[in-house]
């Protein structure tokens, strides 16, 4: 049997679904990816602590990550993703924040036949926060498959959502996004962007941004740019002697800055920039 | 100390609850079978091919299930639903040979005196059956047929034939298999190639019978360089019964033609608004929807444009207004199939008393939709934390050469805005009021004159202060 034709498995669901012909409502793996147990971490942070954690996938792996974030601890995560191009992986981040926790998650995506990831934060303790910055790209014939859901439950909480893309030659790709703004969440905030940059007419690109409110006190927003590269950026930097090529593996290195510059390990920083190359060389 | 507060008010209903005393010719028995479904097709005198399409869509309905999103719809029982409802009336041309009483109904409702001052044609219809049309004369002297669907399908069969369910098939969904079965009534209008009709079209849809269902069908084509504004509106009064309404619009713009489908969507608070429409635009064609969603207890509807032709446009702006029990769901869908296609979707939505409003859009750039252009705003304003407002948009890009944006805001009225206002001299109450006219406004610039009146109505802001 072939990968291709391998039965997939529901993974996970959006929390309000939509049509169908979209294909957005269910995130699915192939059966295989979840045949064992995910390797289950707990991190359980007490209160006033703060956790750094950098957690490095290089191989075809499914990993279930649970964290929970005493009042006023804060928990500076890192995933990033650099198997080969031809493994499966299915992740999942599920963090949960007490009173004035802070949670900084930081992903970088960049492998994968298949790679499924969630991340699902709960925002429970009044003036609880998370900023959540990723950057993917995928190539080739990858799948990409990403739910990322914040709720935000307690008063006066903050929720950033940020997301940076790139998809080159046959790759196909799905962002969904939910700020939930459940009731009793008065004078919370919550932003989204997400920016997809398309370099091939072969790419398929799905973002579903959600945003659900059950409390009227509240200020949600999100947005959302898909499109090629900016004609005018590419026009400078052709006209100051880069080719073509090489002026669009700057401008997709330049959109990945600013998540590369949350990571503090220079190393690993380094490893992301060279797999980026190859993968814009590549397609 | 001074208590001042806002009071939104719900829309204002009395002139849609009045109730005729239901006296039908013929009412079908609640409940969807085969023989009802042949019993209705048999009373309108279908041809062969309409039983036989009838009967094909019930079967897709009893084997679709309903759907697995939206709003929970399981309070519809088809065993408590009649199909068809036939009114003591045969269709009239002219207002003075329509029953007194269902005259007085479209009276109540200003549709005659709109006639008279803003249209060049009307279809009534009373339940299942239209009972009025007409038509300026100068337009069907330039060859435009606006008439039920019933004389079409007499008169025009090959053309009914051609398109009919064709950009809505009964495999859509379990409610377009439905509306296959049992449809009756509706208009149907044909635009031949250059002629620009400059005054609305009007269609005006009034469900009376207590534990109905209304199924219209409306079916336009606006030929190759000609254009078009039809209106439709809808109403009902309120029963303690379950009402149905699962209409189905298609619209065939040609080449370099434009249509502008304006809604103004005010069911009673007992229906459920189940319906579907589809726009196929050709080259160069435009589109425009403009839809109020105000009544109905449970909605689900988004206009749908398929966007086949190079250059083809899509311009749709939508406002929705949820109040106490009701669920609405609604929103919009493009498919930019061709290159140089372009849409914008401007939506505004309302929630209050535990309304709950929905915003849910689907837009595909197909491959090849070379230079695909498409730029999506939804706001939604909630007045209490009673409520509910979701946004649920899609996008699924398959072109590179494309440029899409989408932007949206849920939240409340600002604080800051009110400060700005009051420091600027205006009352709070007036600066509250403002910013909700404001936060329409987009909207309501863009419906004819008399809707932006009767919306205006509708959101009818009520200033009220309470001293203590």
């Amino acid at each position: 049997m072939t990968a291709a034709a391998e039965k997939e498995v529901v993974f996970d669901r959006i929390p309000a679904p939509t049509w169908r012909w979209l294909g957005v409502n269910e995130v699915r793996v192939p059966e295989s990816v979840l045949r064992e147990a995910p390797a289950l971490r707990l991190v359980t942070i007490p209160r006033g602590e703060t956790r750094d954690m950098v957690v490095v996938c290089r191989t075809e792996a499914a990993l279930e990550l649970r964290a929970e974030l005493g009042e006023g601890a804060e928990f500076r995560l890192t995933r990033v993703r650099l198997a080969p191009a031809d493994v499966r992986c299915a992740d999942a981040v599920k963090v949960t924040l007490a009173k004035d926790a802070r949670l900084s998650y930081t992903a970088v995506e960049l492998s994968g036949a298949r790679a499924a990831d969630l991340l699902d934060v709960n925002l429970a303790g009044d003036g609880s926060g998370a900023d959540v910055a990723v950057f993917y790209f995928a190539g080739g014939q990858q799948r990409l498959d990403m739910n990322y859901e914040i709720h935000q439950r307690g008063r006066r909480t903050e929720a950033v959502l940020d997301v940076q893309g790139g998809l080159s030659g046959r790759a196909e790709k799905i962002f969904r996004g939910t700020l939930d703004f459940v009731r009793g969440a008065a004078g919370s905030v919550g932003r989204e962007r997400e920016a997809v940059t398309l370099l091939s007419p072969d790419v398929v690109n799905r973002s579903a941004p959600l945003m659900l409110s059950g409390e009227a006190e509240v200020d949600g927003r999100h947005a959302a740019s898909v499109g090629r590269l900016d004609e005018e950026k590419l026009f400078y930097l052709t006209s100051r002697g880069l080719s073509p090529d090489d002026a669009r593996r700057l401008v997709v290195l330049a959109a990945a800055a600013p998540v590369l510059d949350r990571i503090a390990d220079e190393a690993l920083v380094a490893e992301i920039r060279a797999a980026m190359e190859g993968r814009l060389s590549h397609g | 100390m001074t208590q001042q507060k806002i009071i939104i008010e719900d829309i204002a209903r009395a002139l849609y609850d009045v109730r005729d005393e239901s006296r039908p010719r013929y009412r079908s028995e609640s409940g969807l079978t085969e023989d009802i479904v042949r019993d209705i097709s048999r009373r309108k005198n279908d041809p062969a091919w309409m039983t036989e399409h009838r009967l094909a869509s019930l079967a897709v309905y009893n084997e679709t299930p309903p759907p697995a999103w939206g709003p929970a719809i399981t309070s519809l029982d088809m065993d408590h639903i009649a199909t068809y409802v036939q009114p003591d009336a045969v269709m009239a041309g002219r207002w003075e040979d329509v029953p007194e009483e269902i005259r007085s109904t479209f009276d109540r409702l200003g549709i005659p005196e709109a006639e008279k001052e803003s249209l060049a044609g009307v279809g009534a219809q009373y339940d299942s059956e239209v009972v009025y049309h007409s038509i300026q004369t100068s337009l069907t002297k330039q060859g435009v047929v606006y008439t039920d669907m019933e004389t079409a399908l007499r008169e025009h069969e090959d053309i009914v034939r051609a398109h009919f369910m064709k950009l809505v098939p009964p495999k859509d969904h379990k409610f377009a298999a439905l509306h296959g079965a049992v449809w009756s009534g509706g208009s149907f209008v044909h635009v031949p190639p250059g002629v620009e009709v400059k005054i609305p079209l009007q269609s005006y849809f009034r469900l009376n019978a207590p534990g109905a269902g209304q199924f219209e069908h409306t079916l336009i084509i606006v030929e190759p360089g000609a254009s078009l504004h039809f209106i439709e509106g809808c109403s009902a009064p309120k029963y303690n019964v379950t009402n149905l309404h699962a209409g189905c619009v298609e619209l065939y713009v040609k080449e370099g033609a434009r249509l502008r489908y304006s809604t103004i969507e005010n069911w009673s608070k007992n229906m459920m608004n189940l319906n579907t429409k589809r726009a196929l635009v050709e080259k160069g064609g435009l589109i425009e929807w403009v839809s109020g969603s105000f009544g109905s207890r449970v909605s689900m509807l988004y206009p749908a444009s398929i966007l086949a032709g190079e250059g083809a446009r899509c311009e749709f702006t939508g406002v929705t207004f949820a109040g106490r029990g009701q669920h609405l769901d609604t929103g919009a869908t493009v498919i930019h199939a061709a290159p140089r296609t372009s849409s914008v979707i401007n939506t505004r939505s309302i929630s209050k008393d535990g309304g709950v409003a929905v915003y849910r859009s689907g837009v595909r750039v197909s491959a090849g939709a070379k230079g695909a252009k498409c730029a999506v705003k939804c706001d939604s304003l909630m007045l209490d934390s009673e409520s509910r407002a979701d946004t649920i948009p899609v996008m699924d890009i398959r072109e590179d050469d494309a440029d899409i944006g989408h932007e949206a805001k849920i939240g409340r009225i600002s604080d800051e805005a009110i400060f700005y206002l009051t420091s600027r001299g205006i009352r709070e109450e007036e600066a509250r009021a403002m910013i909700v006219r404001g936060f329409v406004e987009p909207v309501a610039k863009s419906l004819p004159l008399e809707y932006a009146v009767e919306m205006n109505n509708l959101i009818n802001l009520e200033l009220e202060g309470a001293r203590q």
